[in-house]
This record gives C-alpha cells, sequence and structure tokens, in this order.
C-alpha cells in the first residue's frame, strides 16, 4: 500500500436525487478530513453537481448541504475530475466551478488504477 | 490514539479551544474539528460541540486514524462535548 492513501468518488447521480448526490461529497469530506488524498469523479448526471450555482440547490434530509461539502473538499485539496463528453453533451463545459477539471476516460482510469480504495455512487 | 477519561473528569475539563457545531449534519461538526485542528498548537485541547448524536464516534475514528488523542464526550444540555488533543 503506498505511504499516501488515496480516495476515488466516482459520482454518476445529479441534482434530482439529492441524497445520492449528497452521500459522495459526505464521504469525501470525511476523507480529507482524515488526512486522505481524494479525487471525486463526476460522470452522466453527476457532472451537473459542479456546473454554477447547482450545488447550492441541493440538499438532502438530515446532510450537510452540499455546496458546503463541495466547499470542504476543495478547501482540502480534493480533486474534482469532470467527462469531458458528459458535459459536452449537456453543454456545460464553460460553466464548471472553480477547480473542476474536465478529463476523458484514461484519465479516470489512471486515477482509480492508482488508488486505494474506489467508491462508485 | 484514544485516552478515555470518566465523564467527571471531562465535563470539569478547560478546553483551549471551543468550537461550536451544534446544528451541522454529517460530517459538518468532524470537518469542523480538522479546520480548528490546524489552528491549536500541538497539545492543546479541543471541545467540539454537536448535536449530531454520531460526533463522539466519529471523532473517536477519526482521531484513531489521524494520530490525535480522543479523550472522550459527554452530554450536556441537548448537545455532546467532544474532546480531542492535538497530537501531532
Amino acid at each position: 500500500m503506498p505511504d499516501q492513501e488515496k480516495l476515488v468518488i466516482m459520482v454518476t447521480h445529479g441534482p434530482d436525487d439529492p441524497e445520492l448526490a449528497t452521500i459522495p461529497f459526505a464521504m469525501a469530506g470525511a476523507a480529507v478530513a482524515s488526512d486522505v488524498d481524494v479525487v471525486m469523479g463526476f460522470q452522466g448526471d453527476g457532472c451537473r453537481l459542479v456546473q454554477k450555482g447547482v450545488a447550492e440547490t441541493v440538499t438532502a434530509p438530515d446532510f450537510a448541504p452540499l455546496a458546503g461539502l463541495l466547499d470542504s473538499v476543495r478547501e482540502f485539496g480534493g480533486k474534482l475530475l469532470v467527462c469531458a463528453p458528459c458535459v459536452k453533451s449537456r453543454g456545460i463545459e464553460e460553466e464548471l466551478v472553480e477547480g473542476a477539471e474536465v478529463c476523458a476516460a484514461a484519465r479516470f482510469v489512471a486515477e482509480i488504477t492508482s488508488a486505494t480504495s474506489t467508491l462508485v455512487y | 490514539m484514544t485516552t478515555m477519561l470518566p465523564e467527571t473528569e471531562l465535563a470539569g475539563l478547560t478546553a483551549d479551544t471551543v468550537v461550536d457545531a451544534r446544528g451541522a449534519a454529517c460530517p459538518g461538526p468532524l470537518l469542523e474539528a480538522k479546520k480548528a485542528m490546524g489552528t491549536i498548537a500541538v497539545g492543546n485541547l479541543l471541545e467540539l460541540w454537536s448535536t449530531d448524536p454520531q460526533t463522539g464516534t466519529d471523532v473517536a475514528a477519526w482521531s484513531a486514524k489521524v494520530g490525535h488523542e480522543f479523550l472522550g464526550h459527554v452530554v450536556a444540555d441537548g448537545y455532546d462535548r467532544v474532546f480531542v488533543r492535538r497530537a501531532k
């Protein structure tokens, strides 16, 4: 196992499912707080969560608001990778939050195969 | 590291820093603890207030993972007081 742990969290649910949209951010928040490197990967409708202004609209009952969790993940160094064709098909390439990086499949594969663990939501 | 203190002893502790995370949902209190730990000196004591009933066990697990000293938690008036000492 590498000295520095890394967790990849793949997010495929968007704002239409607030709970499954928020849980990966809660896990990411706990991970960055625990000094684990975090890479969040957004695919499918999950991409909508890193479209400017969308996180602020998502709150799941009994969870912390998604926007605050997103801020914490970024504050503690979490990376946000966004699927290129997914954002293109939604026409949101130019509307992503600060820190979001558009990438293709090979980058996701590289991040996942070098991670300690991967979670898929 | 965990050094569980009796509740009577915990209740009488005076922390160097108190963080009020009451009303925050998981993992909000943990993130507040993480932020606060970055502002206090090694050896200092953090007291975290939380209305999330899982915060005590969450902070205990977090402390064990990152190397801080978890001292325990006591129930106050409608919230928990969670004590952890910065150890590194």
